[in-house]
């Protein structure tokens, strides 16, 4: 369980973070979302004791972040936006010194060690030093460090950054995992689609002071409640845009000619906050053109829409 | 927790090229070229053997401390080196004390600079039996000696325990290493100025020079680890 309430910091008169609450249940995650600058890192040191509080009190894994400092980053992992490792050690040596730190007996760093170089698939790398591992690599080995002493809350900032497509997806999974076995987690990460994907709820934080916090689909809702509609034809309908244009509830109705390809495909585009009452009618108007219709897509506003609108002050 | 902390340090330091290329030129050829360009144009020119054994003794020192002055270095990049490259961060996030980190990469800096300069040491005195005979090493006066090899481990301390404070309160690995130096030189060479005083005044002057050394050190480390706050660290920007 991870609590905040009032959370401040400031560094001399600039106030970093002001004002932050927020609630990190067991085996739940909540996505830190927001530009550089915005006070996600310094969120993440003041939770883990790296930093003291200004203003405001903290719990994390049921001790008080300023008054039990080593409590609390004995039950924390957490992983940097960088690796931050020894590079002229290799990796089992790195996670043993690491386990020591932690006061893991030898048999249990051993056991984790290999459990966890086999886990991120770096087993047959246990003899390299690390300077020569790729940045995947490298963060393969923070997350088995934070992960070494089965911490019961995680810090995760951009913990996907550098990895390939499979290593991402693993470490997603991996992620889930953690959540389904009871953690609390905090993810700072600027893939808005991973926070959508993992979190149970996404709190927005501009100069310090979140702006928005729920879960990722209430998000959704609080910014629109407009459908783009693509609808992929066959061939070109060139009557198709002008009809619906005239059509009540479509807006901003656009084509799109794609010649990149062997066949030529056209995509009619528009909007709607009505998509059960409008696209039935636009489909059956099409069809009587002649269109030939390959595809209809609906998306509901993504959380990148509303990640925008909120830092633009668009939001209501 | 401090010596597995320091343990690491010192074999980081022990792998790390620069510090290997450089500590190794100061531990192997410097001794060779103290030996040929000092000492024996020294051993011609004087002819008391007393004279001899004390222009043995201060070169005794001085192939140590270039050696052990690495612990500047190597204390530098492991304060402010570490928070500057963020492999700080995840040892600061860890339950190991305050006390425990700042002891442990203050012994992490001194014992490789002290493997470092023992090898020296035992490489120039092997030099001297070699080019002039075991004999020699015999014209060595005990306590000038014993004074001079003392200094080295001081210096050591001195180095790690300046750039401890002076890192922990700059932004770059650079700066810490410049600044560091500049602090060191003006304090070794007064303290040096005292021990070279005091060996005309006697043994016992003498060791009380050498302990004074250590005092310093002693008081600068405690001060740095007073003051080495985790909290503080990462607060500056």
């Amino acid at each position: 369980m991870i609590e905040a309430e009032g959370l401040g910091r400031r560094f001399g008169d600039l106030v970093a973070v002001d004002d932050v609450s927020l609630s990190v249940p067991d085996g739940t995650i909540l996505a830190l979302l927001g530009p550089n600058g915005a006070g996600k890192t310094t969120i993440v040191r003041l939770l883990t004791g790296v930093l003291a509080l200004t203003s405001g009190q903290a719990r994390v894994a049921g001790y008080d972040v300023a008054r039990n400092p080593a409590a609390v980053r004995a039950r924390i992992g957490l992983v940097t936006d960088v690796p931050g490792l020894y590079e002229q050690m290799t990796a089992p040596a790195y996670l043993d010194f690491f386990g020591s730190v932690y006061g893991l007996t030898t048999a249990a760093r051993v056991r984790r060690t290999d459990e966890l170089l086999t886990f991120f698939d770096l087993a047959s790398h246990r003899k390299e030093r690390m300077v020569g591992f790729s940045k995947g690599m490298k963060q393969k080995v923070a997350l088995a460090r934070a992960l070494l002493h089965e911490p019961d809350a995680l810090f995760l900032d951009e913990p996907t950054s550098g990895l390939d497509p499979l290593g991402a997806r693993s470490v997603r999974e991996l992620i889930l995992a953690l959540k389904h076995a009871s953690r609390s987690l905090i993810l700072c990460t600027h893939d808005l689609d991973e926070a959508e994907r993992l979190a149970d709820q996404v709190a927005i934080l501009r100069q310090g002071r979140i702006i928005a916090r729920d879960e990722p689909g209430r998000l959704r809702a609080l910014g629109s409640s407009e459908t783009t509609v693509r609808i992929a034809l066959a061939r070109p309908c060139p009557a198709g845009l002008a009809e619906l244009r005239a059509l009540d509830g479509v807006m901003t109705p656009t084509v799109e000619t794609d010649t990149s390809g062997n066949l030529a495909t056209t995509t009619l585009t528009y909007r709607t906050v009505q998509p059960t009452e409008v696209n039935p009618p636009a489909i059956e108007r099409l069809v009587a053109l002649g269109a030939r219709i390959v595809s209809v897509s609906c998306a509901a506003q993504s959380l990148e829409d509303v990640y925008a609108a909120v830092m633009t002050g668009r939001e209501n | 927790m401090s010596w597995i902390i320091a343990w690491r340090a010192t074999l980081e330091a022990l792998h790390d090229r620069m510090t290997l290329s450089v500590s190794t030129v100061f531990a192997l050829v410097v001794p060779i070229l103290v030996v040929l360009l000092l000492v024996r144009p020294d051993a011609a020119r004087l002819a008391d053997p007393a004279a001899v054994g004390t222009s043995l003794a201060i070169y005794l020192l001085a192939v140590g401390l270039m050696p052990s002055s690495g612990s500047v270095g190597i204390a530098s990049g492991l304060f402010a080196g570490e928070r500057e490259h963020g492999n700080l961060l995840p040892l600061l996030a860890s339950p190991a004390s305050n006390r425990a980190i700042f002891a442990g990469k203050v012994l992490g800096a001194v014992l490789p600079a002290l493997l470092y300069a023992g090898i020296a040491e035992v490489s120039y005195l092997a030099e001297i039996g070699l080019f002039f005979g075991v004999s020699t090493l015999q014209l060595l006066p005990l306590a000038l000696s014993l004074a001079m090899l003392a200094l080295v481990p001081a210096d050591a301390l001195l180095g790690a325990a300046v750039a401890s404070l002076v890192s922990s309160r700059v932004r770059t690995y650079q700066s810490a290493q410049m600044i560091s130096g500049l602090a060191l030189y003006p304090l070794m060479a007064a303290l040096f100025g005292l021990l070279l005083l005091a060996r005309y005044w006697g043994p016992w002057a003498l060791a009380g020079a050498v302990a004074l050394v250590f005092v310093v050190d002693a008081v600068l480390i405690v001060f740095g680890a007073a003051t080495w706050q985790r909290e503080e660290v990462m607060a500056r920007r």
